[in-house]
């Protein structure tokens, strides 16, 4: 098994919005939400770069820590998972998470009244029978049960967003940045995948 | 020649970056933005393989651009939240947990060896007004919205280390939906009591005299005597002030930015909230039970005061002797209907 991973190579990523478009096309996604975003830094200067950002599904995941029902969970692949029938809209979540991916379909409403959490799935559903009604009415698609990669990436023009498991990810990044030899930063994987890679490491 | 011409490359370089700064300066909401932008077209320049600019903003938690609507979406990365983790994952729960088990137990140690606190004389059957209706109505709205966001909340910080193992995640998921609801809208109703409270109860807790007398002998636990006190004592007082006043108001103002996410503010600034809220929320809680003993089992005729509003002459005398003498005296400030005639 495999340990699913996202990569946004900001010296590829034009800022097409096209993973995002996908995203929510493939998913379905509620009003209001985006489980992906493309952010541009220094836009419209020489050398502004974007980054498409979504769950990276962390290796420790800040949310999955402080949620107060347990409703995340871990697949084998170490995509980050929840149960929407347990949240209850806390935003803890949101709190916690550095990426900002954890969205909710009422948006900042008065009293807390946020709805249930929605996030990206890494495009592998949710606790219900996969590929069933239930499954893709409450978290989307679940491709990767299909054996396809998440729409997001596969969309990608570029090839700037690459998803899959971490190796193939980390191998296909290192080529790049030997080939052409500047940009070699793997944008947010120390944040995300920081703490697994110390454990490897003892 | 060289020279001129690198000395005239800096210049036109120098001007460039003067026009580009006050063109950021100009059109730039954020001024650090344009600091950032600009240190980058530098970079460019001088280093074009060297994006290190970039990749500092990332972490300085900025709104950058981006085409998403939602609260903060142009930020990268927030490394506050992190911190927020830390503490309310660590000290919070854990001192925090400590605390309202060991502050029960001791106060039920003190009563087992101690026991109620018994009037000395008999009562007379005569009866004083202690409480108006009002006081008692804002004092038991308080009590009651206090009691069910308490049990809320510790469900919500403690019920996945203390009701989950028991009752199953499924039980706790489903008593959760409830009381964040609940908490979320008594929350507020809790914030207008506390006002209420603060507005009402002022006048009679403000320092006097007798209070010096009070704090000397530790409020009678030193000598063993009642010790002669106004209408409140210095004890009373102190949860007034530092419990309902100071500790209330905070628990309110911090719930109610929590409550209202992100009108105006940031997720850094929830997160200060939540740390402020479960501290002072705790905090308060402790307080309360010690509150909540003295008026129940603690002192007998204590919590029939607030119960009906009376309380017997002898009480009156033996607990709270100066406010006694005043309201025989008719300078009380406070309405009395019985103390001419006896209420039974």
């Amino acid at each position: 098994m495999g340990r699913m991973k996202f990569l946004c190579d900001a010296e590829r990523c034009i800022e097409c919005n096209g993973c995002v478009t996908a995203c929510k096309n493939e998913n379905e996604v509620p009003w209001g939400v985006n489980r992906r975003r493309v952010v541009t830094m220094n836009d419209g200067v020489p050398g502004e770069r974007s980054l498409s950002v979504a769950c990276m599904h962390c290796s420790d995941a800040p949310c999955m820590a402080v949620c107060p029902t347990n409703c995340f969970y871990k697949t084998e692949e170490g995509v980050v998972l929840h149960d929407k029938d347990m949240c209850i809209g806390c935003g803890y979540c949101f709190f916690a998470c550095p990426f900002g991916a954890p969205q909710f379909p009422n948006g900042p409403a008065a009293f807390g009244d946020r709805g249930k959490m929605d996030k990206c799935t890494f495009c592998a559903g949710g606790p219900e029978e996969t590929g069933s009604k239930e499954e893709f009415a409450k978290y989307g698609s679940n491709r990767l049960a299909e054996g396809k990669l998440p729409a997001c990436a596969e969309m990608c023009s570029t090839k700037a967003l690459l998803a899959g498991d971490s190796s193939t990810v980390s191998d296909i990044f290192r080529d790049r940045v030997l080939r052409r030899g500047k940009g070699l930063e793997a944008w947010g994987w120390m944040t995300a995948y920081g703490a697994e890679q110390k454990e490897g490491a003892q | 020649m060289k020279t001129v011409f690198r000395q005239r490359g800096a210049v036109l370089r120098l001007a460039l970056v003067c026009w580009m700064m006050a063109l950021f300066a100009a059109f730039s909401p954020a001024h650090a933005a344009g600091e950032a932008a600009t240190e980058q077209v530098v970079r460019q320049q001088s280093q074009p393989l060297n994006n290190a600019p970039v990749w500092r903003e990332v972490r300085s938690g900025q709104e950058h651009f981006t085409l998403a609507r939602g609260p903060e979406a142009g930020v990268l990365i927030q490394s506050e939240g992190n911190t927020w983790r830390q503490w309310r994952n660590g000290p919070i729960t854990q001192y925090g947990g400590w605390l309202l088990i060991i502050v029960p137990s001791l106060i039920l140690l003190f009563w087992l060896v101690k026991g109620t606190m018994k009037l000395h004389d008999k009562p007379t059957g005569r009866k004083m007004r202690r409480f108006a209706p009002y006081e008692r109505f804002i004092h038991w709205g308080t009590a009651l919205t206090f009691l069910v966001l308490a049990a809320t909340g510790l469900a919500m910080l403690f019920g996945k280390h203390v009701l989950a193992p028991i009752f199953g995640p499924g039980f706790l998921a489903w008593l959760l939906t409830i009381g964040k609801l609940v908490h979320n809208y008594v929350g507020p109703v809790f914030a207008l009591f506390v006002v209420l409270m603060i507005i009402s109860f002022l006048r009679d807790n403000v320092w006097q005299a007798c209070d010096a007398i009070w704090i000397k002998r530790a409020g009678g636990l030193l000598g063993g005597d009642h010790v002669p006190s106004s209408r409140f004592n210095f004890g009373e007082k102190t949860w007034f002030w530092l419990g309902v006043t100071f500790l209330g108001l905070t628990v309110a103002v911090s719930g109610l930015v929590m409550d209202f996410p992100n009108y105006g503010w940031t997720r850094a600034d929830m997160q200060l909230a939540n740390i402020i809220h479960g501290v002072s929320g705790i905090v308060l809680l402790t307080l309360a039970f010690g509150h909540i003993y003295m008026g129940t089992v603690g002192v007998e005729g204590a919590y029939q005061s607030m119960k009906t509003g009376y309380v017997d002459e002898t009480w009156a005398k033996e607990h709270h002797e100066f406010w006694y003498h005043d309201v025989k005296a008719g300078k009380s400030g406070h309405p009395q209907d019985s103390v001419t005639g006896a209420r039974s």
